[in-house]
């Protein structure tokens, strides 16, 4: 059964346990991979995440002149392979979301892998599992066409991916505002 | 047991050379399900791995959480007891020596001998906490009363708890900080929540409480700030600090009004509506506008909303109940399910956000000043009797009732109190006027303190015992659901530490009080006679056993006996526990904070928490994720507010009560009222905003105005010249 990491921007509280959880996934070196950003820090508290959203055609590997960044077969964009890197960062200045990190030290990109020991198996990225609020879900895509039936918004449209992305990804996400035209119990 | 639509079967990644040891976090009260990564060949905890199997967060954590196993090998850690050497250095951390226990143990017991044969029995004193397990709470208790034979033992629940405990006994009889358990609050249709920042506070709450909106469900949130959850209610209701009591009441007022009570619950199962209707009748939504400073449209709404829905829950935390009226206002916020006859039935309750871990175990089992194990009551004989069978010693040898936390310092500065013993606890950080507490811990002869790491506290002490954390032994700890749960060893106490019940049998024996503690040899010998000891009592714990603990994920008390399941929802049968069966509507007159702006002091100053730090901040101000997260104070403060004080974003300024003063960065932010300002409380020194707070005890519950004080800005940088 397909699961796929989905992302309900408005439900951020900014605790940032994705980050600290990121660590703990095996093969991190106890780095996180991610950002949370105050959005309007001076006016109010609403934060959100920015996760690597795996895009299925990434600007991330397209880029990189040394073939570094592979795509697994689940769709999951990796992390840079650590004897084909050549630490020229082409990759974090591609990525429309400036997602990779960069390990000056080591001269070597790191960036999200989705978890690959884990959701290889169906088992839910860390910062999915500890997400305190379900901003960050790890679903079936029977629950993803769910909440695309849910989630009405004022256009309409269905927030995910297109066309607030830059091209398609494999990490689905709605953007702060579900709560909009929501139908009240009474 | 309950499997909910949050619950998904997952399977736990199992790294090599790895074993997963089951447990909770050590922190709040919602007791996060974790299971602790240990290395099998040297079997030290090395991480965490989400639990996803536990029915109250289904994996869920924090960022506390989830670093919370870093605290087990921190390099911080107490390995040897220590004994100070150079008194001149109190209150800081120098002038230590380290010693072995069989010296320690011996100078703690010659120095309490001498005080007591001088000055008598009750001139020493326990001071203890509740993120311990209830074995170790209890054995405190029994601690002070049998191998110290003092009356003064009080606890921190006093500045945590102990209003919302207060408050339950009135109306209900009963003091279970849920009526519910956690598992109902996503499928009620409206949660009116007052005074707690719940998603930095108790942040895997919030999966649940979103869930409500999620589903078309109302979200109301009174407080005076925009907390990330109050950035998302359907109504906020930005009230003053300390006017929490007039909002319930003119909530109160308009549910009657307007027809939303249920008269036959009203009538059959409460005392008190007729007055308390009278009394609320002058709190209109203008009058009560007035006083809070909320806006009436939104009071109106928010009556309007709670009283239309078919399902309801109304929670509370520590804004309402850190005030001088904190009991008032628990019972008022109360009322509100009382008058609608939204309790004692699935999806509907009452509830406080239990603070510490165990803040709710840990006030039924006798740490507090007038309580023994049970929820039983030191001035009623027949409780004594009870337990003094279980512990063999006469109702005579029984301490009479002490005084509450905040009062006891209040004794060690006027020397009535001469010898302390600490564990569990930061006073040096957490209670209210710090400057004066500071000076009594300086006052006292002669000063214990166990603790894992050298707390700020712990500067204070002569001698330091070194605990163990909580995933180095093992016991039961009651979540905020009122839920037994069980804490599990990961790991061997590091260097020569050891848990505190240990420590106190080991000392009872050097105070000549062995007889009572030596048949305690495992956490296990503790656990069960602690249920012996909680039976009969209306916190009966005897039927929870750690085996149906395990079984049952859980076994909320009462639990009298093997064959009881527990009792997850209260009141079912609409019993309360007052002599008649009955709960009380009380009439609670409107009173405003102890200490009200002036025009030396015109702002109003609240404290609180960040989602990144614990309590004192004496675990987490050392964990690196946490600590480069949030490493300092700052005080909150709104742009308008700011521009009148002609201070910046991220500029120091002098803040000040008439208690102490402060310097804090300035964090400008809207999420704020313009008459209010914040500052988080988990720092310690110069750096406290308890050298601020106010110490005036709410006259039930003893709990210090924490939460609202008049303060002023003092602007000190001078503007760099461009």
């Amino acid at each position: 059964m397909k699961q796929v990491l989905y992302i309900e921007m408005d439900n951020c509280i900014g605790c940032r346990s994705c980050l600290a959880a990121c660590t703990q996934c095996g093969g991190h070196e106890q780095r996180n991979r991610n950002y949370v950003l105050d959005v309007n820090p001076l006016v109010n508290r609403q934060t959100i995440p920015l996760m690597c959203f795996h895009c299925v055609n990434p600007a991330c590997a397209r880029s990189c002149p040394a073939q570094a960044i592979q795509i697994h077969e689940s769709g999951a964009v990796l992390s840079a392979l650590v004897e084909k890197c050549i630490g020229c960062q082409n990759c974090t200045i591609a990525c429309p979301y400036g997602i990779p990190k960069f390990d000056e030290e080591q001269n070597l990109m790191y960036k999200c892998d989705l978890c690959i020991d884990r959701t290889k198996d169906g088992i839910p990225p860390m910062c999915a599992s500890v997400c305190p609020t379900n901003t960050l879900q790890w679903i079936t895509e029977e629950e993803l066409s769910r909440k695309k039936e849910q989630h009405q918004l004022d256009n309409g449209k269905w927030m995910a991916s297109m066309p607030f992305m830059e091209g398609e990804t494999n990490v689905k996400m709605n953007l702060p505002g579900i709560l909009q035209g929501k139908v009240k119990l009474f | 047991m309950q499997r909910d639509k949050f619950f998904k079967v997952i399977e736990n990644v199992r790294h090599p050379n790895e074993k997963l040891i089951k447990t909770h976090c050590s922190y709040c009260g919602m007791q996060c399900g974790m299971n602790l990564r240990v290395d099998t060949k040297t079997n030290k905890i090395i991480g965490v791995e989400p639990r996803y199997e536990w029915p109250v967060t289904v994996g869920k954590m924090c960022p506390k959480g989830v670093t919370a196993y870093q605290q087990t090998n921190h390099k911080d850690r107490l390995l040897r007891p220590l004994i100070r050497e150079d008194t001149s250095l109190k209150g800081t951390k120098e002038g230590f020596r380290e010693a072995s226990w069989d010296e320690a143990y011996d100078l703690i017991a010659r120095k309490f001998k001498a005080l007591q044969a001088e000055f008598g029995k009750d001139s020493l004193s326990v001071f203890s906490g509740v993120s311990m397990t209830n074995e170790k709470c209890y054995l405190t208790g029994k601690f002070a009363r049998v191998a110290m034979q003092t009356r003064y033992i009080d606890y921190n629940g006093r500045f945590c708890m102990s209003s919302a405990a207060g408050g339950f006994l009135r109306s209900f009889g009963v003091d279970r900080g849920s009526t519910l358990p956690w598992t109902d609050l996503h499928e009620t249709d409206c949660l009116f929540i007052a005074g707690s920042n719940t998603a930095e506070c108790h942040p895997t709450s919030m999966f649940r409480v979103w869930a409500v909106q999620e589903r078309g469900g109302y979200l109301i949130v009174a407080d005076p700030r925009e907390t990330p959850i109050a950035r998302r209610a359907d109504i906020h209701l930005d009230l003053r600090p300390g006017t929490d009591l007039a909002l319930a009441n003119g909530i109160l007022h308009l549910l009657i009004e307007n027809g939303y009570t249920d008269p036959e619950f009203i009538e059959q199962h409460t005392n008190g509506f007729e007055e308390t209707k009278e009394l609320v009748k002058e709190f209109t939504p203008e009058k009560t506008s007035e006083i809070t400073g909320v806006s009436p449209d939104k009071i109106i709404r928010a009556a309007e909303i709670y009283g239309k829905a078919p399902n309801a829950v109304v929670m509370f935390a520590r804004g309402i109940e850190q005030q001088v009226k904190g009991v008032d206002n628990v019972s008022a916020y109360t009322n509100l399910a009382l008058v609608t006859g939204k309790i004692g039935r699935p999806k509907c309750g009452v509830a406080t956000f239990t603070g510490q871990g165990n803040g709710q175990g840990g006030r039924e089992h006798g740490q507090k000043s007038d309580l023994l194990p049970g929820y039983r009551k030191l001035t009623n004989p027949k409780h004594v009797e009870e337990v003094c069978q279980v512990w063999g010693i006469t109702p005579e040898e029984m301490p009479k009732p002490g005084v509450s936390a905040y009062e006891m310092i209040e004794l060690m500065m006027n020397k009535t109190i001469k010898g302390l013993y600490l564990l569990c606890s930061n006073p040096a950080v957490s209670a209210p006027n710090q400057n004066f507490v500071r000076a009594a811990f300086k006052n006292l002869d002669f000063m214990v303190c166990a603790d894992f790491y050298l707390s700020e506290s712990a500067e204070y002490a002569d001698v330091v015992l070194p605990a163990v954390t909580w995933s180095e032994d093992e016991g039961t700890v009651t979540n905020l659901e009122g839920r037994i749960i069980k804490i599990n060893k990961a790991q061997e106490p590091l260097g020569e530490s050891k848990p505190d019940w240990q420590i106190q049998v080991e000392l009872a024996e050097r105070l000549g009080r062995g007889q009572y503690f030596r048949h305690l040899k495992t956490a296990r010998d503790v656990a069960d006679e602690f249920r012996l000891a909680s039976k009969g009592g209306y916190a009966d714990y005897y039927g929870a056993t750690w085996d149906k603990i395990e079984k049952q994920d859980g076994v909320f008390w009462p639990c009298k006996d093997e064959k009881d399941p527990g009792t997850p929802h209260m009141f079912l049968d609409k019993k309360f526990y007052h002599p008649d069966g009955k709960a009380k509507i009380c009439a609670l007159p409107y009173r405003p904070p102890a200490e009200e702006p002036c025009e030396q002091y015109p702002l109003r100053l609240t404290t609180g928490r960040v989602v990144y730090h614990y309590l004192s901040g004496n675990q987490t101000r050392r964990i690196p994720f946490l600590r480069d997260m949030c490493p300092e104070p700052y005080v909150e403060v709104h742009p308008e507010t700011a521009k009148r004080y002609g201070i910046e974003h991220e500029e120091v300024v002098r803040l000040y009560t008439r208690r102490g003063e402060s310097f804090y960065k300035v964090k400008i932010t809207e999420a704020i009222r313009k008459d209010t300002v914040f500052v988080p409380y988990h720092f310690g020194h110069e750096k406290s905003i308890n050298l601020l707070t106010n110490a005036a005890l709410d006259p039930i519950s003893r709990m210090p105005e924490f939460k609202a004080c008049a303060a002023e800005i003092e602007r000190i940088a001078v503007r760099e010249v461009r």
